[in-house]
């Protein structure tokens, strides 16, 4: 009984001899019904404000990453570009060389094979075929 | 898949030299880090030769075709590169090596580049420039505060 006070409770005689039992002086304390929430910290609109600035912080960085990232990409590539022609020219001189080389170890081994045309295409065609059998 | 008749237990040698009717050129024998290096300024350098070379491999892909163009590629790229070691051998040397330490990443050795680019463009007049960058943006090896900078501190 949280509402009694100091002073005890009061009695009063009634006629048949019982002692009503009656409410302290000055009446119970409030019974506390009411939701206790204090205000803890920031509110919840500033926590969403604060991420979402976090976060278009970050997207805006890598945003700027990407684009970044994309000139490094043609940088490399441009360098890559610049450098082709003198590798597929040295490329195409050893190419050139192991396929005379073939040639003419063709020639001498099937020297006894009449009507054998050494180094004829088996494609009907006049593009360059890149070999598909190298002998080593 | 390796195309057939290749066999991966034997190197790929031929002793055999070209024959005698193809003049001779020496190779470059420069390795992936300086080329890199230099790329730029081998194709700004040596653009005509470059272009030929690379029309007339669009007309003919048989190696035999381009083999003059070819030689005057490599010629090109030499000179250029013996050029570059006249000048700028310090510069080159340190920028070649940083790229052999990162991984190759440019981005990671924008310091010596930009010591390279100023004497190559003082002593040989070649600017490096990135085709296709878009309008009125920086190059990119030219920015001021890159996001992307050396691997290691």
């Amino acid at each position: 009984m949280s509402g009694q006070s100091s002073a005890g409770p009061t009695y009063t005689k009634a006629a048949h001899g019982f002692t009503q039992d009656m409410p302290p002086k000055g009446g119970y304390a409030n019974v506390p019904y009411k939701r206790n929430l204090p205000v803890r910290g920031v509110s919840g609109a500033v926590i969403m404000g604060t991420t979402a600035l976090i976060c278009s912080y970050g997207f805006y960085k890598m945003g700027q990453a990407n684009i970044e990232k994309r000139e490094l990409e043609r940088e490399k590539k441009w360098s890559r570009i610049w450098l082709l022609p003198l590798l597929q020219a040295e490329m195409d001189r050893d190419i050139y060389r192991r396929e005379q080389a073939a040639l003419a170890r063709e020639k001498i081994i099937m020297s006894d094979v009449p009507g054998w045309e050494a180094g004829k295409s088996v494609y009907n065609t006049q593009r360059y075929v890149p070999k598909q059998i190298v002998v080593m | 898949m390796a195309a057939p008749g290749v066999f991966k237990d034997r190197t790929y040698s031929d002793p055999n030299p070209l024959p005698s009717s193809v003049p001779a050129v020496d190779e470059l024998g420069t390795t992936s880090a300086p080329l890199k290096s230099a790329s730029f300024f081998i194709g700004q350098y040596c653009k005509p030769v470059n272009d030929d070379f690379m029309l007339c491999k669009q007309e003919n892909q048989d190696p035999a075709h381009c083999l003059k163009e070819g030689r005057k590629v490599t010629r090109c790229a030499a000179e250029l590169i013996s050029k570059l070691r006249e000048n700028c051998l310090k510069e080159f040397d340190a920028h070649w090596q940083c790229l052999e330490n990162n991984n190759q990443y440019f981005h990671a050795c924008r310091k010596v580049e930009k010591e390279l680019n100023s004497c190559v463009f003082t002593k040989l007049n070649l600017t490096k420039s990135i085709p296709g960058t878009p309008e009125g943006m920086q190059q990119i090896h030219e920015k001021k505060n890159p996001l992307f900078g050396p691997l290691t501190k």
